[in-house]
């Protein structure tokens, strides 16, 4: 998913699902106690008994059937419930069901639903809820969501406390644990398309908090449901508080106008280390920022054909100095990048021995295409054997700091070996619509990143295959290949056969050199020590993450 | 107008005083003028800097840092004004960035010059119909809020030098073009401008030959000010990150320096340079354009 | 002010509102980006999806159908649907709008009020020291960028001495009486101000300045200094009086620039107004919200000039006489 946040959330979801046991949280600050009252405090976050966090996002919408923001995931995640959830170590726990039962064939998921629910508006909560939300979501195929219900055959309400979801084949992962559960009473008199277009500015739900306010481009706020089905947690409101700049964000965190941040930027974390009563955090993230390079060979495609000479690319590669642009762009938080699979994957990432790099080696990069013919012309940028110059164009999403700051690195580094490269910023909605037009891309290079957050390499692994053309694989690398490779290793079982085969695919795609991954980059939150304590670092982040555990388990100091 | 400019400078033409172009040079005129002086003095030490400086201050152009120990550094023996947040010396970005809004003030200019002076010309020139035509369509943009407009252009053709200047100068103009019009219509009604059209001479050796050398030094000191302004202009678009994200200007430094945290940093070093060159290279040409306005209008000579 | 006078008026003003209506709608939907792929993007839609999203959206249409459709729901005070908020473009502008008058109704007078004050010192006093230092410092004021005005106010302010807060309308996460609230939103409507106030001041005042001067060298005035009267009774009971209508025209002026200053002044200050919305809507190509803020911008200036045309007309002896 991509890394600007629309659906890394959504996706988390369902891979740590997959991915099972994850890193052991770490503690801070002593015990997380999921229990426990407000007590009186003399703090000023504390004193109202208000948790604020301050975030740069925005939700998009807070209908739970078509958001797609990472920042609409997040209150949603709290206003309604799922069937099962994740605990702060990733594993699943009871949500509106006590428990879900897979049948001997895995083909069929019966869970048992709690008793004495209400919504937030009164109502009691019943079976048909369940069976309500399933269905809209299966039926008209609305939203994200819509892809985990593909192979749905019918969900039954035995009895007023179990219901049964039957699939067409075994399923390795338990939808229950991301689809929110919406009242029947509520959207069933809406049609379709009412559904699909509703904002539901007063979202009603289940779920540990009622939905107070959204102000756009100020803050949501939610109040505690003191007659939530679970132990209450201890601050009575959430505010998530907009601000337009990261800088002025951090700066209200030092002032103590907010208790946590769910992103800073690399720098301003670094400011945050001397600050009073305020810790920085880092934790790892299954994230990586990268350039592509088109390399479609539809005649169709605007991308500069050059680039389709594998000696171009790794030259561009050998050009690009990774500790540098840790070191510069991230302020040195994350690590130097190389094959599509994060360090975080442990023993599965390939590790490319340092005389096969192609990193930080300028000479290098120059005896390619001296090799290749490419001649240096008088202006130091090369000229190919076909008379043509060696000038590309660079596309990096504006507000993506981190990338814009690369890509400047990137044009004075590919001019060392004598290509020439046009640096334009653009908006993310640009960005996809270029990048992602099938019909004809019509770009060289671009500066993006992904973010899997899961230890199974299925999903990154995924990207470049040629039945992704037209979705993530971005690149339109097509290569029957890997493609073959990729089949192998999902059907093979044996641990030590398939990691032969993840490596041996890494290898070939770092070879080819249509994604230069430039970084591992870290999670950077930050909170305030002097208003709430229990804070989890979790891979993934304290918050903003899949895990909703953080907010519940908070206690004032 | 540009977006920036705030029309506290009115160049307005005085009825019947136009000067003849024949008289002392502008400079010197200026010159003679205390606050003309001081900004022409300005202006020559910020060119100065901005196009000599690169040659003679030995800092490399767009050295990055190594490290991350090497960003957003104070100043020092090393580097004078600090660094940036990729750890590039800031003295020397300010005299490249001077060259890049400087640049981009001056094309945006010229542009907005022969666009507004031509309409002006024109329209004043034939009057009638075509007159009618060009004001309301120099009105409807005259009244159009710039900034915005700006920016839907800016976003609209994308972000590089050549498209800043085409979209600061094509929505500066209007405020020429009238200046302009109203001084050629009491022109055109002159005894002399009169005789020579019944004489038969052609309308465009009229305009050039009688016309435009009387509205010249108008057009000039309408040119300081729409200068000051375009530069204004690129230097708030730059900020709202509109700017060439590769040829930086001071606004294009500003932008970086308040989305990379250089703010709460304390980088003072980052923000205060870019800023200063701005207001300096500003406030010289409104000087001199001040100063201009008082050569041209002396009815008000004692007054302002 | 005649009959006449006020329908050619009113007459021109429907023609130029018009005409910006028009242009609005020309500029924006030339604008590249396709609103619907930003949706699909998240999840991949087939096209049947896709086709349905912009069948919801009107995208599906002729250029001159959806103008003409614009203009039927223009007129409906319809402003269309947020692609990005999925609400309508009005109950996004709503608060924002709201916001901005605020911000600039507070700015604007403040400038007024302070630049008047100061080009009348100034004119008073023609070509004295007062005088030099005035019309000095207003061009330095000037020449000052509103958005870098605004960083080194935060500077001043927030980073080295944390003074005021320098985001947003209110702070978060207190529960205030309405008292208190009032109280925060006045903290954090002081910065905002005084950075559009501190740019803009200049204007007023040397216009205020130089009008004050020239009817000052009026044979009436010279009289009236002549026959020993106050020289503040004759500086502000003729000559502020008789110097009102440049500064009419200025204010209606400034309106149409000063709306820049907003978008510069709501970015650096978070401020919740249009200048902030617009500026997002660009950057997220939110056609609707775009189009509506442009459009509302325009009509402001628009209206603003027409009101300043008919006070002139209705404060200006010679036009009333004739």
């Amino acid at each position: 998913m991509r890394d600007f946040g629309l659906t890394r959330r959504r996706f988390l979801n369902l891979t740590a699902a997959t991915a099972g046991v994850l890193a052991t949280p770490l503690l801070l600050d002593g015990c997380s106690s999921l229990a426990g009252k407000p007590t009186a405090s003399t703090s000023a976050g504390a004193k109202t008994g208000t948790l604020r966090v301050g975030w740069t996002s925005e939700p998009d919408i807070l209908n739970p059937f078509t958001f797609t923001s990472s920042a609409a995931s997040e209150i949603i995640a709290l206003v309604y419930d799922t069937l099962l959830s994740y605990g702060p170590d990733r594993n699943a726990v009871p949500g509106l069901a006590t428990e879900g039962t897979y049948s001997t064939d895995q083909k069929s998921i019966t869970y048992k639903l709690r008793s004495g629910v209400t919504w937030h508006d009164g109502t009691p909560f019943s079976a048909d809820d369940v069976k309500f939300s399933w269905d809209t979501i299966s039926k008209n195929n609305l939203g994200q969501a819509a892809q985990y219900l593909a192979d749905l055959v019918s969900v039954t309400v035995t009895d007023p406390s179990t219901v049964v979801a039957a699939f067409k084949r075994p399923q390795a992962f338990d939808p229950a644990l991301i689809i929110p559960i919406v009242p029947k009473h509520i959207w069933s008199t809406m049609s379709a398309d009412a559904i699909q277009k509703d904002p539901n500015a007063k979202p009603v739900g289940t779920g540990p908090y009622t939905f107070t306010e959204w102000k756009p481009g100020q803050y949501v706020s939610v109040a505690r449901n003191e007659k939530w089905w679970g132990t209450a947690p201890s601050a009575s409101a959430l505010t998530w508080v907009h601000f337009d700049s990261a800088d002025v964000m951090t700066q209200s965190l030092v002032a103590g106008d907010v208790d946590v941040l769910t992103e800073v930027p690399p720098l301003l974390w670094d400011g945050l280390k001397s600050s009073a009563n305020v810790k920085p955090i880092e934790m790892e993230s299954y994230s990586f920022h990268h350039i592509g390079i088109n390399v479609s060979n539809d005649p169709k495609s605007g991308g500069n054909k050059l680039l389709l000479d594998k000696n171009v690319r790794q030259a561009l590669s050998c050009s690009l100095d990774r500790s540098q642009l840790v070191q510069l762009a991230l302020a040195g938080h994350g690590l130097p990048g190389s094959v599509l699979l994060p360090a975080a994957f442990g023993e599965l990432q390939l590790q490319i021995p340092a005389a096969e790099q192609l990193n930080a080696n300028v000479a290098k990069g120059n005896a390619l295409l001296d090799a290749a013919g490419y001649r240096k012309g008088s202006d130091g940028m090369r000229v190919s054997p076909g008379g043509k110059r060696l000038s590309f164009r660079l596309i990096a999403i504006q507000a993506t700091d981190v990338d814009v700051r690369a890509a400047q690195l990137f044009v004075s580094a590919a001019a060392s070996v004598g290509i020439k490269l046009t640096l334009q910023t653009v908006d993310e909605t640009t960005m996809g619509n270029v990048v992602y037009n099938a019909a004809a891309p019509n770009w060289d290079l671009f500066v993006w990143g992904w973010d899997s957050s899961t230890p199974d390499p299925d999903y990154l692994l995924g990207v470049p295959l040629t039945s992704q053309i037209g979705n993530n694989n971005d690149v339109y690398y097509s290569n029957t290949t890997y493609d073959g490779l990729y089949e192998q290793q999902a059907t093979t079982v044996d641990a030590a056969a398939r990691l032969a085969l993840v490596q041996q695919m890494q290898r070939m795609y770092y070879d080819e050199c249509a994604y230069l991954v430039m970084w591992y980059q870290s999670k950077l939150q930050a909170y305030r020590t002097d208003t709430w304590k229990g804070w989890v670092s979790i891979p993934g982040g304290m918050v903003f993450n899949f895990t909703r555990s953080n907010y519940l388990g908070v206690t004032p100091v | 107008m540009s977006l920036d400019e705030r029309p506290g400078l009115p160049v307005e033409p005085g009825e019947d005083t136009l000067q003849p172009s024949s008289r002392i040079p502008w400079w010197r005129a200026v010159w003679g003028d205390r606050m003309g002086r001081v900004g022409l003095v300005l202006v020559i030490v910020v060119l100065a800097l901005v196009v000599v400086g690169p040659m003679i201050f030995p800092f490399a152009a767009s050295s990055f840092g190594l490290s991350a120990n090497s960003i957003l550094q104070p100043p020092s023996g090393g580097h004078w004004l600090g660094t940036d947040e990729l750890g590039r010396d800031v003295f020397r970005q300010v005299l490249v960035g001077g060259q890049i809004s400087l640049l981009v003030g001056l094309s945006a200019t010229a542009i907005a010059m022969v666009v507004g002076a031509g309409l002006g010309l024109v329209s004043g020139y034939y009057a009638g119909w075509r007159d009618n035509v060009l004001m309301r369509i120099t009105d409807f943009f005259l009244v159009l809020p710039t900034l915005p407009l700006i920016i839907a252009l800016a976003a609209l053709l994308g972000q590089s030098v050549v498209i800043t200047s085409l979209v600061i100068g094509l929505t500066s103009w209007p405020q020429t073009t009238r200046i302009i019009r109203s001084q050629v219509l009491s022109l055109r009604e002159r005894p002399l401008v009169l005789r020579v059209r019944s004489l038969g001479a052609t309308d465009r050796r009229t305009i050039w030959v009688h016309i435009f050398p009387n509205v010249s030094p108008l057009i000039f000191a309408n040119l300081v000010l729409v200068l000051a302004g375009a530069i204004l202009s690129e230097a708030s678009l730059a900020f709202l990150g509109l700017g060439d994200p590769v040829h930086v200007s001071w606004g294009t430094m500003l932008h970086f320096a308040f989305t990379s945290g250089a703010m709460s940093r304390g980088a003072w070093w980052y923000v205060l340079p870019p800023g200063i060159g701005i207001v300096i290279l500003v406030l010289g040409f409104s000087l001199v354009g001040h100063s201009l306005d008082r050569i041209l209008n002396p009815q008000s000579r004692g007054a302002r | 002010m005649s009959v006449r006078y006020l329908a050619r008026k009113v007459f021109s003003l429907a023609v130029t509102l018009y005409a910006v209506a028009t242009f609005n709608f020309l500029l924006f939907h030339v604008l590249p980006g396709n609103p619907v792929r930003l949706m699909a993007r998240a999840g991949h839609l087939d096209p049947a999806a896709v086709a349905q999203l912009k069948q919801l959206f009107g995208l599906d249409r002729s250029l001159p159908i959806q103008y003409l459709i614009y203009l039927r729901d223009l007129i409906q005070g319809n402003l269309g649907f947020s692609y990005v908020y999925r609400q309508p473009v009005t109950t996004v502008l709503g608060p924002a709008i709201r916001n901005t008058i605020l911000l600039l109704g507070t700015a604007t007078l403040l400038t007024i009020v302070v630049g008047v004050g100061l080009g009348v010192i100034a004119g008073a006093r023609a070509n004295s020291r007062t005088d030099t230092s005035v019309v000095v410092s207003s061009l330095v004021l000037w020449s000052l960028p509103t958005f870098w005005t605004g960083m080194i106010l935060i500077f001043i302010c927030g980073v080295w001495f944390h003074l005021l807060p320098i985001s947003g309308i209110n702070t978060l996460g207190y529960s205030f009486t309405s008292l208190g609230h009032l109280v925060d939103l006045g903290k954090h409507l002081i910065l905002p101000t005084l950075t559009l106030a501190l740019v803009n001041v200049a204007e007023f005042a040397l216009i205020t300045r130089s009008s004050l001067v020239d009817v000052m060298s009026e044979d009436y005035m010279v009289t009236a200094r002549a026959k020993g009267l106050r020289r503040r009774v004759i500086v502000w009971r003729h000559g502020v009086r008789n110097a009102l209508l440049p500064i009419v025209t200025a204010t209606a002026l400034y309106m149409g620039l000063v709306l820049g200053g907003a978008i510069q002044v709501e970015a650096v200050f978070s401020w919740p107004g249009m200048g902030l919305l617009s500026y997002k809507a660009v950057l997220s190509r939110d056609y609707p919200v775009l189009e509506a803020s442009f459009l509302i911008f325009a009509v402001a200036v628009i209206i603003m000039n027409f009101a300043s045309d008919l006070l002139y007309r209705a404060l200006d002896p010679r036009v009333r006489q004739s």
